[in-house]
């Protein structure tokens, strides 16, 4: 196996209050490998998008970083002053956000904003900016891309926004891209297109991808491998195949069938988990997950269940499911 | 463009003409004209006389739009203090007043806008922590006592500054200005700090709040999470979009200087167009009052017009009629 591009272990995040520190992600630790799609999974709150916002410093206080290393191939990233961080955000991780509404800036042409980030960290001239600038804008399928160009971003649907988001995040070619939820805020119509659009870039140009949804059709679409998260912590890892077939920890086996499937009738089907996620700082003693599991015992609801690797794949759970799969 | 430029200016005129109407009852209905331009001892062919020249003998709409012509011929009619005309009293006014506006301005932007910019972007800093405190005075104290104060420690204890008057000035073809000569400057200084303090703490937590606002918006963000350096972030990104409401707020406060500079030019006996005004509210110098009421009304729509047609140029959101 190549090593890994990206690794994170233990990265920890809290939540900073005068009287304690509140956990937001407790001891998350992840591989991605050179060219792989990771997607991350969770509820609202579980900590996804923060994992995402805490591998390039950008967390707002009073949320903040408390422990673990984060290493991009090679270089700690933890350990970099503000200045080398701002090296690292756009050159080599990418940031695809959620709301392309509100996510470009509406004074600025589109031009403008891509042509500032290749300047910033590629070695390129005004008119070679643009010249790249017009061709991401045609690589992520944006019709008319000189119009494109100089347009404001009022001018353009949410999707075209979409697309001029992926080009930004992509434009100084990053080694990785970590993409926060990047479809939830579009119609389901121009969904599919963003997927299709996201997978053809990532195929291009090789880069790597870390997915963070909470949609689990988007990762049996997207994803090579997937971690899912539960109230800060990673529960359990696996290549999606696997994952979606024989989950091990009951959580995500109940995330499978809280999405809408047919039944045998042809009619759509739900089961929700019963109860919600344990809020920020009100996590149970022992595993988080104990109070909704039907399978939890004495020592789920005292000692939190280590991460345990088995064969590929990991599981946080003392009784997983689909025992026949571990050795 | 053009319709929205052609509307803006039309709605202009539309409010000009109603002030005009209102200063014009003004005249029309307070005071005794007669009574004042004619001798006691007029007889009553006098006063039949004056009455026809002035038209007093009209309907009211007739002696509007009599108003109204006069108004754009240059006639602005005639003061009942000096007997001079209205017009020329306000020219020779309003040098004065418009040099005290535009050094005020100048304060204002050179002291508000870099103290602004940096209690928006560090806001927890000790020197913004300091403007603030600071600038509740500028807000609190009223105008005259800052003017009063300045007056006392730079006139009168340090002797730096005169306490009052233009100093010298140079008259260029009708227009008297102070700023050629070193005691103009030295005299405006006072009066333009006075006038500009309540602007300067206006702009500061303007800016403030808006930078404060932005920079918590997902664009800008975005534009971290590009490793966009600080100062492309804050000063062309943050900025275009914090810009729009204080270049409103600021022209709006122009208005206001030049309008209202009438306690700063009380206390330092500046003489500008506020001086005349309380001269002419003492003596119930009617014509002057509604002129300088109407002149008021159009510096402020003139300025709001200017600021309006400026919008689109910095926001194209507001560019309308584009493909």
């Amino acid at each position: 196996m190549t090593a890994p591009l990206l690794e994170v272990r233990d990265l920890s995040v809290v939540l900073s209050r005068t009287e304690r520190d509140l956990p937001v992600l407790d001891k998350v630790s992840f591989d991605i490998a050179p060219g792989e799609v990771l997607g991350i999974v969770g509820e609202s709150g579980a900590g996804k998008s923060m994992t995402g916002v805490a591998i390039v410093d950008l967390l707002v206080p009073p949320l903040r970083r408390s422990g673990g290393t984060i290493t991009l191939a090679g270089d700690r990233l933890d350990r970099l002053t503000p200045r080398q961080m701002r090296r690292v955000r756009g050159k080599r991780v990418g940031f695809i956000f959620q709301d392309p509404m509100t996510s470009l800036n509406p004074v600025l042409t589109i031009g403008r904003q891509l042509t500032d980030t290749m300047r910033r960290h590629l070695p390129v001239s005004r008119s070679e900016a643009r010249e790249r600038a017009i061709s991401w804008l045609t690589r992520t399928g944006l019709p008319n891309p000189a119009r494109v160009f100089a347009a404001a971003p009022h001018e353009l649907s949410g999707g075209q926004r979409q697309r001029v988001v992926i080009a930004l995040a992509l434009c100084a070619e990053p080694d990785l891209v970590i993409a926060d939820e990047p479809t939830t805020a579009l119609d389901v119509s121009v969904q599919a297109h963003m997927l299709q659009l996201l997978r053809d870039l990532h195929e291009e140009t090789g880069t790597a991808m870390m997915l963070i949804t909470h949609d689990l059709g988007v990762i049996a679409k997207m994803a090579d491998r997937v971690a899912v998260l539960y109230a800060g912590r990673l529960i359990e890892t696996a290549k999606t195949q696997a994952l979606v077939t024989e989950p091990l920890h009951p959580y995500t086996a109940g995330l499978m069938q809280a999405t809408p499937a047919p039944d045998e009738t042809g009619v759509m089907r739900v089961r929700a988990i019963p109860g919600s996620m344990p809020g920020i700082g009100a996590a149970p003693s022992g595993c988080a997950f104990h109070p909704r599991c039907g399978r939890a015992q004495d020592i789920c609801r005292q000692t939190p269940p280590p991460l345990a690797d088995a064969g590929g794949r990991a599981a946080a759970c003392y009784f997983p499911l689909h025992r026949e799969a571990q050795p | 463009m053009i319709i929205y430029t052609v509307g803006r200016i039309l709605q202009t005129l539309l409010v000009l003409l109603v002030i005009s109407f209102i200063a014009f009852l003004l005249v029309a209905t307070l005071g005794d004209p007669l009574g004042i331009l004619l001798p006691p001892e007029a007889s009553l062919a006098e006063r039949q006389e004056l009455i026809l020249r002035l038209g007093l003998d009209q309907p009211m709409l007739g002696r509007f739009l009599h108003f109204l012509w006069g108004m754009l011929h240059g006639d602005f009619g005639l003061s009942y203090r000096t007997q001079q005309g209205v017009g020329a009293m306000i020219a020779a006014r309003l040098p004065a007043t418009i040099e005290l506006a535009f050094v005020s301005l100048l304060v204002t932007l050179f002291v508000g806008v870099p103290l602004g910019i940096v209690c928006g972007v560090k806001p927890n800093s000790v020197v913004s922590r300091g403007v603030m405190l600071v600038s509740i005075a500028g807000i609190t104290l009223p105008n005259f006592v800052v003017g009063v104060l300045l007056i006392a420690i730079f006139s009168v204890q340090l002797g730096w500054f005169p306490s009052f008057g233009r100093g010298h000035t140079v008259d260029l073809g009708g227009w008297t200005t102070g700023l050629l000569t070193v005691s103009g400057w030295q005299a405006i200084i006072l009066p333009a700090i006075t006038l500009a303090a309540f602007q300067v703490t206006f702009v500061i937590r303007m800016l403030r709040t808006q930078l404060l606002e932005v920079g918590q918006s997902e664009h800008i963000r975005f534009a971290r999470a590009r490793g966009l350096s600080e100062r492309t972030v804050w000063f062309s990104y943050a900025m275009r979009n914090a810009l729009l409401p204080t270049i409103t707020m600021l022209a709006l406060q122009l208005g206001n200087v030049i309008a209202f500079s009438v306690v700063t030019e009380g206390v330092f006996a500046w003489p500008g167009l506020g001086s005349l005004f309380l001269q002419s509210v003492q003596s119930a110098d009617i014509p002057v009052i509604a002129i300088y009421l109407i002149f008021v009304g159009a510096v402020f729509m003139i300025i709001n017009l200017f600021v309006e047609l400026s919008y689109p140029l910095l926001d194209p959101r507001l560019r309308k009629g584009r493909a």
